[in-house]
């Protein structure tokens, strides 16, 4: 999927409908939960639904289909598969249950792609990207306020940045490759999304030290 | 904590998975030891999470959720990987790639006070190993051809641009020089992933290649 289709979509009214999801992060995660304790597969089965399409978009997005037609549903398979597995480690006091379900399919993403690639595999992705040690216990007031400033803030954007942040987030390119493909300067890759942040009310420009 | 961060663009390819593992390596140490960078690293991920949520979905195929069930009942769970020996003293991302000691790994002094060790060369061709600089040492004036990237483990250093201390994410340009020294009291060791060999600018110009082989 084009950044395009990311940006209509965000634009459109029935994205503003859907973002009332406090409500339904709270039922993300007592399905996950369900999930831990009980091997709930009902449960599971109404996280698929919601899920797996959203997980394909983002492997078509990442461009995985261009290395095999059956990745995207192997993608599918693969994070879903960690999902069942590693539903006890959820702990909804430190990640909503999207940006849990996102970190997994990110990390599965590498680790197709390295064995794809034949990278040596001395390290897995999830060695890397530890989801389970290195988060705080921000709370989920905090999490789910984090989550409702960006939902808010992205439709505040102007296009260009909108478009920028779809791409550096979701499509498995680095902001070199972005600014190559866009056929902008790096620095304004680069700015476009300082700039969507610190819109956002993010504390990343904290860090400009 | 720590004082020297990555820059705001290198955790957004860290939060999008999108940066070689060398550089992905480094950061994730460097998280270890600053709650300020994971706490944005927390806030890129979140970010994520809505466009990610927002994309519009792709209709899997109709097997797919039976499919991943027989998956399920089939396949062995699969055992979790083993606890790395080092995984008390070092971050985990680090400590995957070592041995149960440090003296195992094939050790090489380029110079008195510097001791290095190769642990990997990832996809992009940058090496990831770890330099040992004894307490007090000072590494001889050079510069980088590439990008080098240290993160200090334990003890500290400075340069002509500042001091060090555990977890700090230092990076240097090709167009810096320096000549880091040790904190006096204590060794000090690194992370250390560099693009390409370290060339020493003093008065014979002869080439320091850590990770040559012989
Ligand atoms: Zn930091």
């Amino acid at each position: 999927m084009s950044a395009a289709n990311v940006i209509s979509i965000l634009s459109s009214k029935k994205a503003r409908t859907m973002t009332q999801t406090s409500q339904t992060a709270d039922e993300w995660a007592d399905l996950l939960e369900a999930v831990a304790r009980r091997q709930d597969t009902k449960a599971f089965e109404a996280l698929f639904k919601h899920f797996a399409p959203l997980i394909k978009a983002f492997a078509l997005s990442s461009g995985l289909h261009s290395q095999g037609d059956h990745l995207p549903e192997e993608l599918v398979q693969d994070v879903m598969l960690a999902i069942w597995r590693k539903s006890a480690s959820y702990d909804r006091r430190k990640a909503a249950p999207s940006t849990w379900i996102f970190t997994i399919a990110r990390n599965q993403r590498i680790d197709m792609l390295r064995r794809l690639n034949k990278y040596r595999a001395d390290v897995s992705a999830d060695a890397i990207w530890d989801l389970e040690s290195d988060t705080e216990l921000f709370g989920e007031i905090r999490q789910s306020r984090i989550q409702d400033k960006v939902k808010a803030g992205l439709y505040e954007l102007p296009v260009d940045q909108r478009q920028v942040m779809a791409k550096v987030f979701l499509e498995d390119k680095s902001h070199q490759e972005v600014a190559d493909e866009m056929k902008l300067p790096l620095g304004t890759v680069k700015s476009r999304v300082r700039l969507a942040m610190k819109k956002m009310k993010l504390s990343l420009e904290a860090l400009d030290l | 904590m720590s004082q020297w961060h990555p820059q705001p663009d290198q955790l957004v390819e860290f939060a999008a998975g999108t940066c070689h593992t060398g550089m992905s390596v480094a950061i994730s140490v460097h998280l270890h030891y600053c709650p300020q960078c994971r706490a944005a690293l927390s806030e890129l991920e979140s970010t994520s999470a809505v466009l990610f949520e927002q994309q519009a979905a792709v209709p899997v195929k109709d097997s797919a959720f039976d499919q991943l069930m027989q998956r399920i009942q089939q396949e062995p769970a699969t055992k979790p990987e083993p606890t790395p020996v080092l995984s008390n003293r070092f971050p985990k991302a680090l400590a995957t790639l070592l041995p149960a000691s440090l003296d195992e790994l094939d050790w090489r002094q380029p110079m008195k006070n510097l001791r290095v060790s190769h642990l990997m060369t990832d996809e992009s061709g940058m090496i990831i190993g770890l330099h040992h600089m004894k307490a007090g040492g000072r590494v001889p004036n050079h510069y980088h051809r590439g990008e080098e990237i240290s993160v200090v483990l334990e003890g500290g250093f400075s340069d002509q641009l500042g001091s060090y201390g555990a977890g700090d994410f230092i990076m240097r340009t090709p167009s810096d020089t320096h000549s880091p020294r040790a904190d006096a009291h204590e060794d000090c060791l690194m992370l250390s992933v560099v693009a390409a060999p370290v060339k020493l600018t003093g008065a014979l110009g002869w080439l320091l290649n850590p990770f040559l082989k012989p």
